[in-house]
């Protein structure tokens, strides 16, 4: 179910008013039931897993010891046959086919087993989308009816003030006005701080006898003149 | 974070660029947002259980001038990619702006996303101006 169409169609069918449904409320306990079915889907085939898991531990556990004992027949009929015992040898063959029948009926229940078990778990996974899947569309409806919630107070006071022309307008040009009141503000800051830094640096210079200027006092007027007559 | 959190953190800082914010949460539950960027056009702030929604109500369609719609409608998808963090929408007869953040976004994050869509209010409705009545 695309839930998204579904909400289409309720706001082109004008359900944008708060408290309107914008999707089926059925759609939306649908969707509610769907993820709970899930859940307990998932719930009891990890139940089922878990049983599995020790059947599949049985398995593997009857598997080692028939290898084993099928190892341990192998090695006694090749004495027998070392002996000379063909007899004992043919009778121990026996058994092992016996042995190999059934480790070949386990391993096929193994099999069986585990083909089950991967089903199980892509079943989970179906299961897994579905909530996901579900959990989103359930999101999406709750953003719209958030949003609706969210735009409702102010679009009242648009129509209270729509029939106020150019409002938008007025408001941008308003928030210009600051900006540029604010912009001049930091300006002055920024000239004012240059100025003080620039004090500041000349103070410095005449601390250090740099850039003195012009009123160089008595004792550099004097030098001049001297090195005038000098000249 | 809960909502009143958000305001009271709100009502209490100062962005890096000197953005402060009023913030309080109506009586409905709604968190709204008067940042001093753009302080006409402020921002309503609500949650769903995976993300907090903010928005700007920018105009009413009776705002739009006569038989200019289309060509609104139009330059807001153009517009919208080139605001990607703010979407353009229409929610019943209001064109909004809005976006969204999952519940874990740090605050200083959310501050900076409410000065930016504020701001990014300010940006559209320059460039649709002329498409109002």
């Amino acid at each position: 179910m695309g839930v998204l169409r579904d909400m289409l169609t309720a706001l082109k069918g004008g359900a944008s008013e708060i408290g309107e449904a914008i999707v089926d409320a059925n759609a939306i306990r649908i969707l509610e039931q769907e993820i709970r079915d899930a859940e307990s889907a998932i719930a009891s085939a990890k139940q089922s897993l878990t049983r599995m898991k020790s059947t599949e531990i049985k398995l593997k556990r009857e598997l080692n010891t028939l290898n084993a004992d099928i190892a341990d027949y192998e090695r006694k009929a090749v004495s027998a046959l070392d002996a000379g015992k063909e007899a004992l040898a043919t009778e121990v063959a026996g058994r092992i086919a016996e042995l190999e029948g059934e480790r070949d009926e386990k391993s096929a229940e193994r099999a069986a087993l585990d083909a089950e078990v991967g089903k199980i778990h892509q079943m989970i996974k179906a299961r897994e989308r579905t909530i996901q899947k579900n959990k989103r569309d359930l999101d999406k409806v709750r953003t719209v009816q958030e949003l609706q919630r969210a735009t409702e107070s102010v679009s009242k006071n648009f129509a209270a003030t729509g029939s106020s022309a150019h409002r938008v307008s007025k408001a941008l040009e308003r928030v210009k006005t600051k900006q540029s009141n604010w912009q001049d503000r930091m300006e002055a800051g920024e000239w004012l701080e240059g100025q003080e830094a620039g004090d500041d640096l000349d103070a410095k210079l005449r601390a250090e006898g740099i850039g003195a200027g012009g009123g160089g006092g008595a004792s550099d007027v004097l030098a001049r003149l001297k090195a005038r007559q000098g000249s | 974070m809960t909502l009143e959190e958000l305001a009271f953190r709100l009502n209490d800082y100062t962005d890096e660029e000197g953005t402060t914010f009023d913030a309080i949460v109506t009586e409905r539950g709604i968190l709204e947002v008067v940042c001093s960027n753009n302080d006409e056009f402020p921002i309503h702030m609500t949650r769903t259980e995976t993300q907090i929604l903010s928005v700007t109500p920018l105009f009413n369609v009776a705002e739009v001038a006569p038989g200019k719609v289309d060509e609104l409608n139009a330059a807001f998808l153009q517009l919208s990619p080139a605001v990607p963090l703010s979407a353009i929408g229409l929610q019943g007869d209001t064109y909004i702006l809005f976006g969204a953040m999952a519940l874990s976004t740090r605050f200083e994050v959310i501050a900076h996303e409410l000065e930016v869509q504020a701001e990014n209010a300010i940006d559209v409705l320059e460039a649709v101006e002329h498409l109002l009545a």
